[in-house]
């Protein structure tokens, strides 16, 4: 039985995006995006077990709260029929991912979310929805176009994505406890070494009279011991190494994308250029010059005086 | 900041992200309203993000973040193009309506 109650956590999401995405009062849309809520949250609750998964039982709390808020506003954003709603429930689903991205010790992607999602591209999209959504009935400027409010093919389009859900939930369940096991973080121990500047200047600071450089081993400074990382003076003095000397996220993330992804940056560069150019091309507006204004673009002056000074 | 990251506690992210996509991936299809629709795929990218930051916090990669600032950068492009295209659309049938620009094709 077990092993159908994510499916049935499923359905009932189903279920409720259906119910959800028919025209229907307001006080029917809250039920029903508190039964979606309350569905996804009994799912995730399934998958983790219990709080105790997470270090602390804080990040286990935090974590609910995100969660949950990001799916009600994903199924807010998705139901509603006034566009500009949509986009605000948006920044509300952006602001929730940044806060799973903080629960995740990712605080630079966290913070760049927020600044390049919700204060650049949404603005641009509440640009155009204000520019393009006129009313189409000016006697009633509160109702929304029948485009907005009647849906196209609900019942097919919640049928494959809830097929899709369940795969991923099928994947999910079954295959974590078959992932290869979580890293140590001797990794980041490896990058502090290459950043040699920073790890001389951190091991001088707790350990002044160590005889600066360590001896390497099998090509690596630090060696793990029972006790964690350390590093051997070149007259044998033994120092152990501790947690805040680490590079912080912000420099492991800026590592691993010039040392790993070199090619790639160019290429986002190369993509934003064409982006910029498709954009000035698309959005540019063909005007017809007649002859006489022609010539008074090119010339800089009217023509007709360039006529009677000759 | 080593902490280790439980395999239960990777699911839950996975799910909310699973979720996300799901959610967003309905929205696409069922919306009319070529804006709306773009918003949705930006769900699902939100999504993808989530679940690259999570899996590389369970291995200490930091290469999931950086994919997830290649992610920032493909949004913005494709919110800039699409964009474009909409405002180009709007103006010559006056309405947001993905199914009126059926005709377009020759």
């Amino acid at each position: 039985m077990d092993l159908f109650l994510p499916y049935i956590a499923c359905v009932t999401l189903a279920l409720t995006m259906y119910a959800a995405l028919r025209p229907s009062p307001l006080s029917m849309q809250v039920t029903m995006v508190a039964i979606g809520v309350a569905a996804s949250g009994w799912l995730i609750g399934i998958v983790t077990g219990s709080l105790s998964a997470f270090n602390e039982v804080s990040h286990g709390i935090f974590f609910i709260i995100f969660s949950l808020c990001a799916v009600a506003a994903a199924i807010r954003m998705v139901t509603h029929e006034r566009p500009i709603y949509c986009a605000l429930y948006f920044v509300l689903i952006v602001v929730s991912t940044a806060g799973l991205l903080l629960m995740l010790e990712a605080e630079f992607m966290a913070f760049a979310l927020i600044i390049v999602y919700a204060g650049a591209i949404l603005i641009t999209y509440m640009f155009v929805l204000m520019l393009a959504n006129q009313a189409e009935n000016p006697e009633e400027p509160y109702s929304q176009a029948i485009y907005d409010r009647i849906p196209r093919e609900p019942a097919a389009a919640v049928a494959i994505g809830f097929l899709l859900l369940c795969l991923l939930t099928g994947t999910v369940t079954g295959g974590a406890s078959s992932l290869p096991p979580e890293g140590d973080g001797t990794s980041q121990w490896y990058v502090l070494e290459k950043l040699s500047h920073q790890f001389e200047t951190n091991v001088l600071e707790i350990a002044p009279d160590f005889a600066w450089p360590p001896i390497s081993e099998d090509g690596h400074v630090i060696q793990f011991g029972s006790s964690g990382p350390y590093i051997v003076s070149g007259d044998g003095t033994v120092l152990e190494l501790d947690e805040a000397m680490l590079p912080t996220n912000t420099q492991m993330v800026g590592w691993s994308l010039v040392n790993d992804f070199p090619v790639t940056i160019e290429l986002a560069g190369v993509i934003l250029l064409m982006a910029m150019f498709g954009a000035a091309v698309l959005a540019r507006r063909a005007i017809e010059l007649t002859e006489k204004e022609k010539r008074k673009v090119i010339l800089g002056h009217d023509s007709e005086e360039v006529g009677d000074d000759r | 900041m080593m902490t280790t990251f439980a395999p239960s506690a990777l699911s839950g992210y996975l799910i909310v992200s699973g979720l996300l996509l799901a959610i967003g991936f309905i929205g696409f299809f069922v919306r009319r309203n070529l804006i709306v629709m773009f918003l949705c795929t930006e769900l699902m990218f939100q999504g993808a993000a989530i679940a690259f930051v999570a899996v590389g916090r369970y291995y200490f990669d930091y290469s999931g973040q950086v994919m997830v600032i290649f992610i920032l950068t493909v949004a913005a492009a494709e919110a800039a193009l699409a964009l474009a295209l909409v405002v180009l659309l709007h103006r010559q049938n006056n309405t947001l309506d993905a199914d009126a620009f059926g005709e377009l094709q020759e």
